[in-house]
């Protein structure tokens, strides 16, 4: 290679250089402004940081909160199924003592037509018949059957809408649940973050109960539409099942 | 026919909803199971139970583990059972039809559908005799 070619190339490099040193400098400042932002965001990420550890912490006492709903309501629940119960054994006792005083109305008017036929007096005939008629409860005391069978049946109605306490209380589960999975979800993003495990992992812990069975989609729903659903489906297959059938009815789904 | 009733639920409420429904059908006999296993282990004490009625979400055993047992054991195997759930799911139907329970309610329910299912199942396994 002469020497013109030498220069020729060492000129090439140099321009090559050039432009690398005017790339830079036009990159410097986004490199500047990059380092700033990373340091603008070192502060941020701790403050994400600090938040994402203060809303785990606070995650047990929520879970904690959940489950004292759940046995406050189950324990209001039963006191009023004890007073439920109560207020249908005296129901029952009255309804028993009612239908006992219409039998006792029906045998005295029939004692008292009795004693008006045996009577020869027509006077003492006709006040017999005043008697029975104006002191005759059989009608009253229907009434008062009537509203103590209404009250039993209230009292009923009441013991089948308590049923809610239990479905709440699996709907409260579930969402004990989904609070442990975030709180488990949180507690690998802050080690993610700090490289190291939670300093309080066991404060954190859940009062979570691991046996706690549930139904996330249990409803509370009045009225019989749900049923008939089922009793759709059972009656189809209550009649011993063919798996052909059972597959029949997952394809139509 | 004397009827003697399990009733298995995890929840004391509703074992009380249960029972006061049936004492309301003058089914006044029954024993109280809190699970599958404790289920299993009353019917191994009291031969005289003879008709389950039982929930599904439950800890320890479930209640289609239960009826999945029942069904295993051939001292019990013929024995009615009354599912009594929240789970509405036609997939959750049909896993415990295929279970063989002898038929399923949902909560909440009445004790007129109690009663409706509990004689539509001595009808059927009186026939099936």
């Amino acid at each position: 290679m002469n020497s013109e070619a030498v220069m020729t190339r060492l000129f090439e490099k140099l321009n090559d250089l050039k432009s690398i040193f005017l790339y830079s400098e036009k990159l410097i400042p986004v490199i500047q402004s990059l380092i700033d932002f990373m340091r603008d965001t070192i502060p941020l990420l701790e403050n994400i940081n600090h938040s994402i550890t203060d809303s785990a912490a606070k995650i047990p006492k929520v879970s904690h909160q959940i489950n004292n709903v759940t046995n406050a309501t189950e324990l209001a629940t039963n006191e009023i199924l004890d007073l439920v119960d109560k207020m249908l054994n005296e129901t029952q006792h009255s309804e028993s003592m009612l239908e006992r005083l219409l039998e006792f109305e029906q045998e005295k008017a029939e004692l008292i037509r009795e004693v008006a036929m045996e009577s020869n007096s027509p006077r003492a005939a006709e006040l017999l018949q005043k008697y029975d008629e104006k002191y005759d409860n059989r009608a009253r005391l229907e009434v008062i059957l009537g509203v103590v069978k209404n009250i039993k049946e209230y009292a009923n109605n009441i013991t089948i809408s308590l049923q809610v306490q239990d479905i709440t209380s699996q709907q409260l589960a579930a969402v004990n649940h989904l609070i442990d999975s975030v709180q488990k979800k949180l507690g690998s993003l802050i080690h993610d973050i700090e490289k190291n495990k939670l300093k309080s992992a066991d404060d954190l812990h859940i009062p979570f109960e691991e046996s706690m069975t549930f139904d996330p989609n249990a409803r509370y729903q009045n009225g019989l539409s749900s049923q008939q659903m089922v009793d759709d489906v059972v009656s189809k297959k209550i009649n011993p099942a063919t798996q052909e059938e059972i597959d029949k009815l997952f394809h139509k789904e | 026919m004397n009827l003697k009733f399990l009733v298995v639920d995890d929840s004391v409420t509703m074992r009380r909803i249960v029972i006061n429904s049936l004492a309301n059908l003058n089914y006044l006999d029954y024993v109280e199971a809190t699970d599958g296993k404790d289920a299993l282990a009353k019917l191994e004490s009291d031969p005289e139970i003879n008709f389950v009625i039982t929930d599904w979400n439950m800890p320890e055993m479930s209640g289609l583990e239960l009826v999945k047992a029942i069904r295993a054991d051939e001292r019990f195997s013929e024995l009615p059972v009354l599912m009594v759930t929240t789970r509405g799911l036609k997939n959750d139907i049909i896993e415990a039809l295929k279970a063989r329970v002898n038929n399923y309610i949902l909560k909440p329910f009445t004790p007129q559908v109690l009663r409706e299912k509990i004689e539509q199942i001595l009808s059927t396994t009186i026939t099936e005799k």
